[in-house]
């Protein structure tokens, strides 16, 4: 229900608006008018009072054109002709557009010319030209409608010289008030002497005979014009296509910036990329080095353990063998240097060359002199002197520490007592 | 039974008013005659062919949007016409009618349909842009119903010169008095519609500006192609000399109006910093 109404109040006021199409359009008299070519938008034409022309060239077939004020209301139109020429004069409130579109094989193309409205003087000037257009020669087989319109309104021009030399006459003998009021009526003509008419009336025969003139040269003054015409479109196509250019030439320098702003960003990376390459060979050979390094160092350290318990054996093998076999420590020094098992050893050795280990010692009772005399030799000593029943020895320094060695000795069976001091 | 009678006489005055628009009519006052005389059956017959085309291409749907939609093109093409039919006398009315029309759909793209468009806000954005590709005012009151800028705001971000200033105030101005109003109802969204999407704008805004989006730039897409062929969009450099060098006059404000992106790309450059660094964000603005 609401729906069908809804509509319908769409569809009456969508017929309203149609209807009253010509009185709603609301163009300002100084307001351009927007000309549109097959609904596109191609520019606009100056509405101020002055002969505004838009020349619009197509590369598609022109289909229609459409005339809109600045709110959009539609003025007026024409449906272009398959090819060909054709021309509408539209009526846009008192002024017009002239309208003149050409389709061709190769497209469209629009002249559009705003004819301003005449205004209050200009209509008077028209009517006298009427005037003077009668009193002179007519020229009813001149080719171009056209440029018959423009004589007419050079005519106009002309006659409105005289008129104005006529209301200069006038003006000594009408008072100001009745002048203006009797401008633009022909009947005040009337009231003109009719010596003043005759003059006029020479002076509008001379004025013929200007017009004829003025007529033909007008006519090649419109040739040229065609010329001028011809010249300017070609110009503005060449200037057009001199813009686009420029503009090719533009988008070009931008794109090349662009690549050259790009360009720059690869040329850097490309040495990065090399430095770079280089250092990860830098770092991989290091990394190389660095794991020759590390077992070179884990080897060197199983070495190391092995040397440090091969020294630890060497140690209890040399103290064992200065344990066992002091002499033999004594006579083979060099020897035992030579192998250097160990370094304790050779220091003793070393020092035993300098400095003979000296002990005291007391042998059990009944010991007779001979049995001492082998035990000192058994341990490479010298006997020293004897001091209350304590005989003084000199080894080699012995390779267990001097208490440990005492112990040793003292548990000899020969030994009875051994001390270090005296 | 009235009715049935009411709807036979009209029967009769249609198939009468049909018959004089086949006839030949040789001049434009004439034409101009005829037609005013055959508006409601030339509009529904015009509302026939493009809910035809719609079905024809599979965007048709049975309810009030795709009618009013229907109606809204049909009332278009009379419109144009009624306008150019008259330079075509001598001719025949209803078929340079049923001619112009066909004409039209033949066309790849001869209106924007999206279904979203045909929702009120659709319709409200739609009616927008398609207007401000026939009307100046139209155009300039886009940048007030997207980032509700005034004339002054207007003029500082399409740097226009003090010539073309006074024009953008007229521009406000008409569209205040007349315009908005205008599209409102050619666009058939009624007080009620208006006052809903009034009160989205203010409760809402967020998501009324992001659905807005979304469909200002589908109504958007389509209707740029009715600029001039040479108004592409461009690059920020590009901006930047048009707006120095003080030409382009007609394609900053023409393109600026229907393109947010450009809008973003060119912003700053024509206000000589009276305008905020930051760039504008969709506001719709229901109201002109
Ligand atoms: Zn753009």
């Amino acid at each position: 229900m609401g729906y069908e109404e809804d509509l319908e109040t769409y569809r009456s006021q969508r017929l309203q608006s149609l209807s009253s199409q010509p009185s709603r359009s609301v163009r300002g008299g100084s307001d351009p008018i927007q000309v549109y070519v097959n609904e596109r938008r191609v520019g606009e034409l100056e509405g101020v009072g002055v002969d505004a022309t838009l020349h619009v060239k197509n590369l598609e077939h022109i289909e229609t054109i459409q005339l809109r004020t600045e709110d959009g209301t539609l003025l007026g139109g024409l449906v272009a002709p398959e090819y060909g020429y054709r021309t509408s004069r539209i009526q846009v409130s008192s002024d017009a557009v002239e309208l003149c579109v050409h389709n061709t094989a190769q497209g469209g193309a629009l002249n559009a010319a705003f004819v301003p409205a005449p205004s209050y003087w200009s209509r008077t000037w028209k009517a006298l030209a009427d005037v003077a257009d009668r009193l002179a020669i007519r020229r009813p087989d001149t080719a171009i409608a056209h440029s018959m319109r423009t004589i007419a309104f050079t005519q106009a021009l002309l006659a409105i010289l005289v008129v104005g030399l006529v209301v200069d006459r006038m003006a000594i003998w009408m008072s100001p008030e009745r002048m203006l009021a009797s401008v633009g009526q022909p009947e005040a003509l009337r009231t003109v002497s009719v010596t003043e008419m005759e003059k006029v009336e020479r002076q509008l025969g001379e004025l013929a005979r200007i017009q004829e003139k003025v007529g033909t040269a007008l006519e090649t003054q419109q040739k040229g014009m065609a010329q001028l015409h011809q010249t300017m479109a070609k110009l503005s196509s060449s200037h057009e296509s001199v813009a686009s250019s420029v503009v090719m030439v533009k988008e070009e320098m931008e794109k090349r910036q662009e690549g050259s702003e790009t360009d720059r960003p690869i040329q850097r990376p490309v040495s990065d990329f090399v430095q770079k390459e280089q250092l990860e060979a830098a770092i991989k050979s290091l990394t190389v080095d660095n794991a020759r390094l590390s077992n070179e160092l884990a080897r060197l350290e199983e070495h190391n353990q092995t040397l440090s318990a091969k020294l630890q054996t060497a140690s209890v093998n040399a103290s064992k063998a200065v344990a066992q076999n002091p002499e033999r420590l004594l006579a083979s020094q060099p020897d035992v240097e030579s192998k250097n098992q160990s370094v304790q050893a050779a220091e003793s050795s070393q020092n035993s060359q300098t400095q003979p280990f000296l002990f005291w010692v007391t042998f059990s009772d009944g010991t007779s002199q001979e049995r001492i005399d082998q035990w000192v030799h058994e341990k490479n000593g010298r006997k020293g002197a004897v001091n209350e029943g304590w005989q003084e020895v000199r080894i080699v320094p012995p390779a267990v520490p001097p208490d440990l060695f005492l112990e040793q000795i003292r548990g000899e069976k020969i030994v009875k007592a051994a001390r270090i001091r005296e | 039974m009235q009715n049935t009678v009411s709807k036979s006489q009209v029967m009769a005055d249609h198939t009468v008013t049909v018959s004089r628009l086949e006839e030949v009519v040789s001049t434009a006052d004439e034409f101009d005659r005829v037609v005013s005389q055959a508006l409601p059956v030339l509009l529904d017959r015009a509302t026939g062919y493009t809910k035809r085309f719609l079905r024809e291409t599979g965007q048709w749907n049975d309810d009030i949007e795709h009618e009013k939609f229907a109606l809204r093109w049909g009332s278009e093409y009379l419109e144009r016409f009624l306008v150019c039919g008259r330079t075509e006398v001598p001719c025949r009315p209803l078929f340079l009618f049923d001619s112009l029309v066909a004409k039209q759909h033949s066309k790849p793209e001869p209106f924007c349909y999206h279904p979203d468009l045909l929702r009120p806000l659709g319709r409200f954005l739609d009616g927008l842009v398609a207007r401000a590709v026939v009307s100046r005012d139209a155009l300039i009151a886009l940048y007030h119903h997207s980032y509700g800028w005034g004339p002054g705001e207007v003029i500082a971000a399409t740097g226009l010169n003090g010539l073309e200033s006074q024009r953008i105030y007229k521009n406000f101005r008409r569209w205040r008095d007349s315009g908005w109003q205008r599209t409102m109802d050619e666009m058939g969204l009624t007080k009620a519609e208006l006052a809903e999407l009034s009160s989205q704008q203010q409760r809402h805004r967020q998501r009324f500006n992001s659905e807005g989006e979304r469909l200002i730039r589908v109504a958007q897409a389509h209707y740029r192609k009715s600029e001039p062929d040479h108004y592409p969009c461009l690059s920020r450099s590009q901006w930047r000399e048009m707006f120095t060098q003080g030409y382009g006059c007609d394609y900053r404000i023409w393109h600026l109006a229907l393109c947010l992106d450009c809008v973003q790309t060119a912003w700053g450059l024509g206000s000589n910093g009276s305008l905020t660094e930051e760039k504008p964000r969709l506001e719709l603005q229901v109201r002109p």
